[in-house]
């Protein structure tokens, strides 16, 4: 379903800066797996998934997705097939906007955004539906703006959000990264039903070994620009946290953190 | 002792067309975080579009929302530079206010004869009235004064005003309007949602610098002629107008934004008069202005000007 062919990426080209990050980088995910992608700081897992959503393009290679080429497709027109939570609560949401407005943008998604009223009373159920599922403490709060939730709550909906409209794949960068360990736990459930419900294909970067051994059907490691450990099937639902843990504390000391 | 309430039709009158301004940088500044110069550019444009169409006998609401439409035009091509070419906000506004310098003199010379460099403040007066608007709507109904206090032009002002605050709040609430606000706040979420933010930048420059050409033009219906250097401190009124404007009235929930600028602007445009009742000279007046405007600043507490230090 995802294929990233031969992909170079290198940054600060041309200065002393320059550092090369990807050299002929291969990466292939099939339909309906969830990956769960593990490694150190600044091994490339951000960047990858920045390659698949469109905000980085590389310097050579190809995205393919569903058997099309997107290397050349703005970060905007993916999205109409790829959901994206992130690690900072703020990003998923529009803080100045209510739920409501939020919600009714979001189901809006794919259709044109033109001159007609945003707000439509008849979804209101729908909405409240919506924040019931997420067990947060959201009910009746449609009309409270985004900014002044905790960042759980910012989490719960914008995961809401990116699976509002159909996509055909989700990505998570680290987004129980920056949340307490309860409303961490909690996303990560919501993550999986959302994920399980919808039949989704997933992405999610990681830094909770035990959420990647414990979730999803294929576990990678990353380390500077290589998967160093790719686990699927049997072998991935054979893996304890403890293994995960050995290689990862070898590549973080060689790296020193 | 002066009486404020005997000059209460200049600053309600110039209070009302500088609110315009204001309406168009609340959703070009404030929601957008774009610091648009465009606007002295298409001020002046409006201007002379309004002018030079009433002066051909054209009807002067038509004229009026022609010039809108020209203010639209304008904003959309600063809008275009900073989307399509990715040039810094205050640059592409310095770019197309100073292209609109040529623009307005090739407009007016196919239109009027005179003097419109804008040295030595030479303005060019129109062949006829443009004092027309009233008469055009309202034929003799209203009184022209009422204690010897001009009646006619403020209250078509405030109509003009009120219709764009309006349709203004009408569009916030559109689909296209939530995605205006959601841009201004967070595009990478806009951009989550399928769409090019892009787009809300054109989008909201349009409707600021539409605003700022019906403000040109009413202004140039009061003072019957239009000259190169008229747009000079629209900036700086327009900004301060929507300062004050929000941030005096910051606590009052029941009013909406677009209320409060256009309070802001006349509430601007009275401080203003009752320095020149004091007896400020005249040539302190810009000065004034920069005062007025950089007490607000300290008073909003918004010194840290959002936008300009970060995105320009
Ligand atoms: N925009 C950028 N400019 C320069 N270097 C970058 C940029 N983005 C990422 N990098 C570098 O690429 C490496 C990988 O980054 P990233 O993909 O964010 O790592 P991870 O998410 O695995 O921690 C890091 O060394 C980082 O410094
Ligand atoms: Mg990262």
């Amino acid at each position: 379903m995802l294929k990233l062919d031969n992909i170079n990426v290198s940054f600060n080209k041309g200065t002393v800066d320059e550092a090369i990050l990807f050299d002929n980088f291969n990466f292939e995910v099939s339909k309906g797996e969830f990956v769960s992608i593990v490694g150190s700081n600044g091994s490339g897992k951000t960047t990858t998934l920045n390659l698949i959503c469109g905000t980085v393009t590389p310097d050579s290679g190809a995205v393919i997705f569903g058997g099309k080429d997107i290397t050349k497709l703005s970060e905007h027109k993916r999205a109409r097939f790829i959901g994206r939570v992130f690690q900072d609560p703020k990003l998923g949401t529009c803080s100045n906007l209510t739920v409501l407005e939020n919600f009714a943008l979001a189901d809006n998604k794919n259709k044109p955004y033109g001159l007609t009223v945003a707000i439509s009373k008849k979804r209101l159920d729908y909405y409240r539906q919506l924040l019931s599922d997420c067990n947060m403490g959201l009910e009746d709060r449609l009309n409270v703006q985004i900014g002044a939730l905790s960042g759980g709550q910012r989490q719960a909906i914008a995961l809401v959000i990116a699976g509002m409209t159909k996509v055909d794949m989700l990505i998570l960068d680290e987004h129980t990264a920056a949340l307490d360990p309860k409303s961490s736990e909690t996303i990560m459930q919501l993550t999986d039903k959302q994920i399980k419900e919808n039949d989704l294909t997933a992405i999610m970067v990681t830094h909770n070994l035990r959420y990647a051994v414990e979730y999803g059907s294929r576990l990678i490691m990353m380390d500077k620009g290589k998967i160093i450990l790719d686990k699927s099937g049997e072998e991935k639902k054979n893996t304890k946290t403890q293994d995960i843990l050995h290689i990862f504390n070898e590549i973080s000391i060689e790296c020193g953190n | 002792m002066f009486s404020l309430f005997s000059s209460v039709e200049v600053f309600l009158e110039t209070g009302l067309v500088f609110s315009l301004i204001a309406m168009g940088y609340y959703v070009s500044y404030y929601i957008l975080d774009f610091p648009d110069l465009t606007v002295e550019g298409t001020f002046v444009s409006g201007a002379v579009v309004f002018g030079i169409m009433v002066s051909k006998g054209i009807n002067p609401w038509l004229a009026l929302i022609v010039s809108f439409l020209a203010g639209c035009v304008f904003g959309t091509v600063t809008g275009l530079l900073k989307v399509k070419l990715k040039i810094r906000s205050l640059l592409c506004g310095i770019l197309v206010s100073t292209a609109l310098i040529s623009v307005n003199l090739v407009v007016v010379s196919g239109g009027m004869s005179g003097d419109f460099s804008g040295q030595s403040n030479s303005s060019i007066s129109y062949g006829r009235v443009v004092n027309t608007l009233h008469d055009a709507f309202f034929g003799d109904i209203i009184p022209s004064r009422v204690n010897n206090i001009p009646l006619r032009n403020p209250l078509i002002f405030l109509i003009v005003a009120v219709a764009c605050k309006i349709l203004l709040d009408m569009y916030l609430k559109t689909k296209s309007g939530l995605i205006l606000r959601a841009s201004g706040d967070n595009g990478q979420y806009v951009k989550m949602l399928g769409v090019d933010p892009g787009k809300s930048t054109v989008i909201g420059l349009a409707i600021g610098n539409g605003y700022s050409a019906v403000a040109g033009a009413l202004y140039t219906h009061i003072s019957g002629n239009v000259n190169q250097s008229m747009g000079i401190g629209m900036i700086v009124i327009g900004l301060a107008s929507l300062i004050i404007g929000t941030s005096l009235f910051k606590r009052v929930r029941f009013l909406k934004p677009t209320t409060k600028v256009i309070f802001g602007a006349v509430i601007y445009q009275a401080c203003l008069t009752v320095a020149q009742k004091l007896g400020v000279p005249s040539a302190y007046n810009k000065i004034i202005m920069a005062l007025i405007f950089t007490l607000a600043l300290i008073f909003s507490g918004k010194v840290k000007l959002k936008g300009v230090s970060t995105k320009c």
